[in-house]
């Protein structure tokens, strides 16, 4: 062997080893990267058009969607475990957004997942989330929220908004356009509202709405037993319809009778009918053996 | 031309739905609100039935052979015949038959009250009651059954678990608050639609549960 070749020889056996030195840690953490699940908390954002439609179908969790001036979705997860994951994915306009179980027989606490979303002013939103809490706040789109034991706390909306929950409750704070909401045992709490359109009925629950009565709107709500309350301002013009079957109508608005008055339901329990101002709003109340009060906005 | 009872038209309901249109029967639709209500339930019913998407949960066969068997009881439907394929059995053939039990029972309580609402004033308060009872006190054994087989039912998040049982506990007593009702003032429509709208919740409830029941299969 020359001496040439063996310089030559011992260069390449040494340029292997030495490749091989920088490879090897390389493939390690790639290896082990792809042996790691991925971070529990992701964000991921998806560009939309006018009007995208979000929905977001969640076991348990914390949901919270806010409105902002960008024509994006921002999905923010925090999964509470590796046995839960994500899924986000557009198709066109909508962005559906849910979380599975990533094996058999995973614990309730593990199936956890809170989403912060970020979605453009007049998205739609539909969402399922059976227990935790939802939070929407500015969104203006229409929505559909439907839950069993999570309560819904809804801010700011304007478009046809519908809930239903079987126990969870629901708070709607400065809400416009139309509200028909469902509940077995949830308490309902309507304030600062300004649609013309409400219709909220709730089995066990309580019914409070503080807000205006508009020209032609239409205000229905009912219960079983538990309170409903209602709280109108001098200024609103509304023919009021009050029975509760077994329980009491308390009233402080300074009601006109109808002159011909015919209603089936008076010959049963304690009914109350009447206009208020020049009537133009119409509300009906109705309990089972639960109290009624119509008392005046401070 | 004769004209037909409320009783009449149910029992030719089948075959109107199937497209069998007699005179009479059109007649009678044209002058009876609540058979046209009715009609037109079951008509949209079908539409949307239609419309639920193939991929949702199956109830059991079980379901669907009880509520067919309800349905016959009601009158709605005939029996079985099993040398033609009829409207129903064709329908429930086609369907997708999504978790929606639902649907049917609601199918079910709105057919029990259009056959109990009184057609006309009653002359009397214990036939009105009687009417009213015999009209839901199967509906009733129906919901009953559906609720037995949910027993086990136990859903992986017991928040939700004991929610939708708290809620049916709820519904029940409601139920039985609003049937005493309707007995000791059988002509009161308020305690009427109460009881309608609880069964209605039981039957959501129940449907539910189907639902997540089947997803946690």
């Amino acid at each position: 062997m020359s001496a040439s070749h063996f310089v030559r020889k011992q260069f390449t056996w040494n340029a292997g080893w030495k490749a091989a030195a920088l490879l090897l840690p390389g493939l390690f953490i790639c290896g082990m990267a792809s042996a790691t699940p991925p971070p529990r908390r992701q964000e991921q954002h998806f560009k939309v058009d006018a009007h995208p439609v979000v929905t977001i179908h969640n076991p348990n969790g914390m949901i919270t969607v806010k409105a902002w001036t960008k024509s994006e979705v921002m999905v923010i997860s925090t999964r509470a475990s590796d046995y839960v994951e994500v899924e986000a994915e557009q198709m066109g306009n909508r962005v559906d957004v849910s979380t599975h179980a990533a094996a058999d027989n995973v614990a309730p606490d593990d199936m956890r997942a809170d989403y912060q979303i970020n979605v453009p002013e007049d998205a739609e939103l539909q969402i399922h989330d059976d227990s935790g809490e939802v939070n929407v706040a500015n969104v203006l789109g229409d929505m559909n929220v439907e839950t069993v034991a999570a309560g819904v706390d809804l801010e700011d909306s304007a478009g046809y908004v519908t809930i239903k929950t079987v126990g969870g409750s629901f708070q709607c704070t400065r809400c416009a356009g139309k509200l028909e909401i469902s509940s077995i045992s949830g308490n309902l709490r309507l304030t600062d509202i300004h649609s013309f359109h409400v219709h909220a009925q709730t089995s066990t629950g309580n019914i409070l709405f503080s807000g205006e009565f508009l020209p032609n709107g239409i205000y229905r709500l009912k219960n079983y037993s538990g309170v409903i309350e209602v709280r109108f301002s001098p200024a609103d013009s509304f023919a009021l319809s009050a029975t509760s079957l077994k329980g009491k109508v308390i009233n402080q608005a300074s009601l006109t009778p109808k002159s011909h008055q015919q209603h089936f339901y008076s010959r049963f329990g304690n009914s109350l009918f009447g206009t208020f101002n020049a009537g133009r709003a119409k509300v009906e109340l109705t309990s089972f053996d639960g109290t009624i009060n119509i008392l005046k906005r401070d | 031309m004769a004209t037909i009872t409320c009783k009449d038209f149910l029992d030719r309901l089948e075959s109107w739905m199937e497209g069998d249109v007699h005179s009479d029967s059109q007649a009678h639709l044209r002058n009876c609100p609540h058979c046209r209500s009715l009609v037109d339930d079951l008509k949209g019913i079908r539409s949307e039935a239609r419309s639920w998407g193939a991929e949702e949960a199956e109830p059991s066969a079980r379901v669907w052979a009880s509520l067919r068997s309800q349905l016959e009881q009601e009158g709605l439907i005939r029996p079985a015949d099993a040398a033609k394929t009829t409207w129903f059995g064709g329908w429930f053939a086609s369907l997708p038959r999504p978790a929606l039990a639902s649907a049917y029972l609601t199918l079910l309580i709105a057919g029990a009250f259009a056959v109990s609402r009184p057609m006309s004033r009653p002359s009397n308060e214990a036939r009105w009651l009687a009417a009213s009872q015999d009209s839901t006190m199967p509906l009733r054994a129906q919901l009953i059954a559906e609720q037995n087989s949910f027993a086990s039912f136990n859903n992986a998040n017991p928040v939700v678990n004991a929610s939708l049982h708290e809620n049916l506990a709820i519904v029940d007593n409601y139920i039985a608050l609003c049937e005493k009702s309707v007995q000791e003032e059988p002509q009161n429509e308020v305690a009427r639609d109460y009881l309608y709208q609880a069964y209605q919740q039981k039957a959501d409830l129940l449907a539910q549960m189907t639902e997540r029941g089947e997803n946690n299969r």
